[in-house]
């Protein structure tokens, strides 16, 4: 008999359903009974979905973790159920072990009925008869989701010590490379020779102090301070800060603000760290564009409807493809080359994202590029 | 006098482009720059360099790799040696130990950025001199470089 007195509760595959094995414990029980029950208690609770398909791939048990997350599931066909397909699978384990009765592994990912996505490790084992036949095979999964996500952030963070070096080695040159104009400028009293050298020197710093704070934004998690706010004082601050490296680069760099724009709250290093990739990006495009021979950055901040206030970047550099465009919120993506590790824009991402906004490109190949972001005002 | 050697730098980043043609400048040669694949490919064919300083990541549609390829398939062109220049080597699937095997990048040199000027300049000379037997317009006996008159 079953008694409320002897449970073992498990979480079962992590999912978060509590079930129990009743009985398995109860002294009461007669053995053969208890054998029944606690195997079948057992399996119900195994940590993973486990089933029984015939050869045409319909199912004829099903354990209760596999019927709390796909559903009942008997009888249906196996490719319907854990993944909504009429087609069987492309690389079927269950299949394979049919043909020769080995046991097989394979990564598929399925869909639960709650409608969402998982990543699962499958095994399929054979299920023998009398005469060595295998009228039934019976299948394993386990969710290794979050195995998965472990494994993407590992290899993006392969890759991002891989640009990191990449990068730091460009501007490792620049400095070595700007140090030695400026020493050969000294050596024959070529003064102009020697301050060509030092802007280079001072451009490689200021990439380097740049990457440095983008790399420091990027990995560590800070709170957000969030602060009463005049979003034109943000685009006047930074226009001003941006200044003298834009006359030095030949690129006017203006800022256009609308007197009306009430105070908002917003995380003010997080905003300035927004504007200052989007302005760096936008002297880049301006830089490699040998096309027009004036260039300009402007910086602005207005209302965008009733609600919504917004600031823009518009600059008339090269522009970019629709590759590009759709490129450029990706990890590591970066089209500058010798300059940039392409976090710029993925800690834009980041800041906007935290604040509740959104992010808008518009943009054409030799016309120049306008990053809009656009916040409520509250 | 002699005229000196054409050197063609093509590479993205204008600074990387002003230090070499200055380092270049000093040491005798002649330079001309490109900022990207597509001029740098046009002015190879237009100024026939002896040898070639080439950024192989350039980001654009004619990258540094893209050069390689025109210049090594064409006729005219194959003879002049190529020198690749990155940030990123080995990370890059480049591989200094491989340079020359099939379904390689090929260059005839490569150089990590920061670069070692000095080692640049020898390999530099060594890759005139062998530009020049490649050409027929020098022997090499004994590891020496004779140019024929």
């Amino acid at each position: 008999m079953d008694s409320p007195d002897h449970q073992i509760t498990s979480s079962g595959s992590g999912i978060g359903k509590e079930k129990s094995i009743k009985g398995l414990m109860d002294p009461m029980c007669n053995p053969k009974a208890l054998d029944d029950l606690a195997f079948r208690n057992i399996i119900d609770l195994l940590p993973c979905y486990l089933s029984i398909q015939d050869r045409s791939m319909h199912i004829l048990f099903a354990n209760q973790n596999f019927k709390d997350d796909f559903g009942e599931g008997i009888g249906k066909l196996c490719h319907e159920v854990y993944k909504g397909s009429p087609e069987r699978c492309e690389f079927c384990p269950v299949q394979k072990t049919f043909e020769d009765n080995k046991v097989h592994i394979s990564e598929e990912t399925v869909q639960l009925s709650t409608g969402e996505v998982a990543d699962m490790i499958v095994y399929s084992s054979p299920i023998l008869d009398a005469s060595g036949n295998v009228p039934a095979v019976i299948e394993m999964s386990t969710n290794i989701t979050k195995i998965k996500e472990m494994q993407k952030e590992l290899k993006i963070l392969g890759q991002s010590i891989a640009i990191l070096s990449h990068d730091i080695k460009n501007i490792l040159e620049g400095l070595h490379g700007g140090a030695y104009v400026v020493e050969e400028g000294i050596k024959d009293g070529d003064m102009e020779l020697a301050v060509k050298g030092l802007d280079i020197v001072k451009r490689n710093i200021a990439e380097i102090s740049s990457m440095a704070q983008n790399i420091l934004y990027s990995s560590k998690k800070r709170d957000l301070i969030y602060r009463k706010v005049s979003p034109n004082e943000i685009v006047r601050d930074i226009v001003d800060l941006f200044q003298e490296k834009a006359k030095a680069m030949g690129i006017q760099l203006k800022h256009e603000t609308n007197q009306s724009l009430p105070l908002v709250r917003l995380d003010l290093m997080s905003i300035r760290r927004m504007l200052e990739n989007f302005i760096w990006n936008a002297l880049d495009a301006c830089m490699k564009d040998k096309e027009k021979s004036f260039h300009a950055v402007i910086v602005k901040a207005d209302f965008h409807d009733k609600f919504h206030f917004k600031f823009e970047v518009e600059d008339n550099g090269i522009g970019m493809d629709e590759e590009t465009k759709t490129s450029i919120f990706d990890e590591f993506y970066s089209t500058k080359g010798g300059h940039g590790t392409g976090l710029g824009l993925l800690v834009v991402d980041k800041i906007v994202k935290e604040h509740g906004g959104k992010v808008e490109v518009f943009t054409e190949p030799g016309k120049g590029t306008t990053f809009r972001t656009l916040f409520r005002i509250n | 006098m002699e005229n000196p050697s054409k050197i063609i730098i093509i590479d993205d980043n204008s600074d990387f482009r002003f230090t070499m043609e200055t380092f270049l400048k000093r040491n005798g040669f002649e330079t001309l720059t490109a900022e990207n694949g597509q001029k740098g490919m046009d002015m190879i064919e237009k100024e026939r360099p002896d040898l070639i300083l080439l950024d192989v990541m350039m980001e654009s549609i004619y990258s540094g790799f893209d050069v390689c390829k025109s210049v090594q398939s064409n006729p005219d062109l194959k003879d002049i040696p190529i020198i690749g220049i990155s940030g990123m080597g080995v990370e890059l699937g480049v591989r200094p130990d491989k340079l020359g095997e099939e379904d390689y990048f090929k260059v005839d040199e490569f150089f990590e950025k920061p670069v070692d000027k000095e080692k640049l300049l020898v390999k530099i000379k060594e890759l005139l001199a062998e530009g020049l037997v490649r050409k027929g317009k020098a022997v090499r006996i004994h590891d020496k470089v004779y140019v024929k008159k």
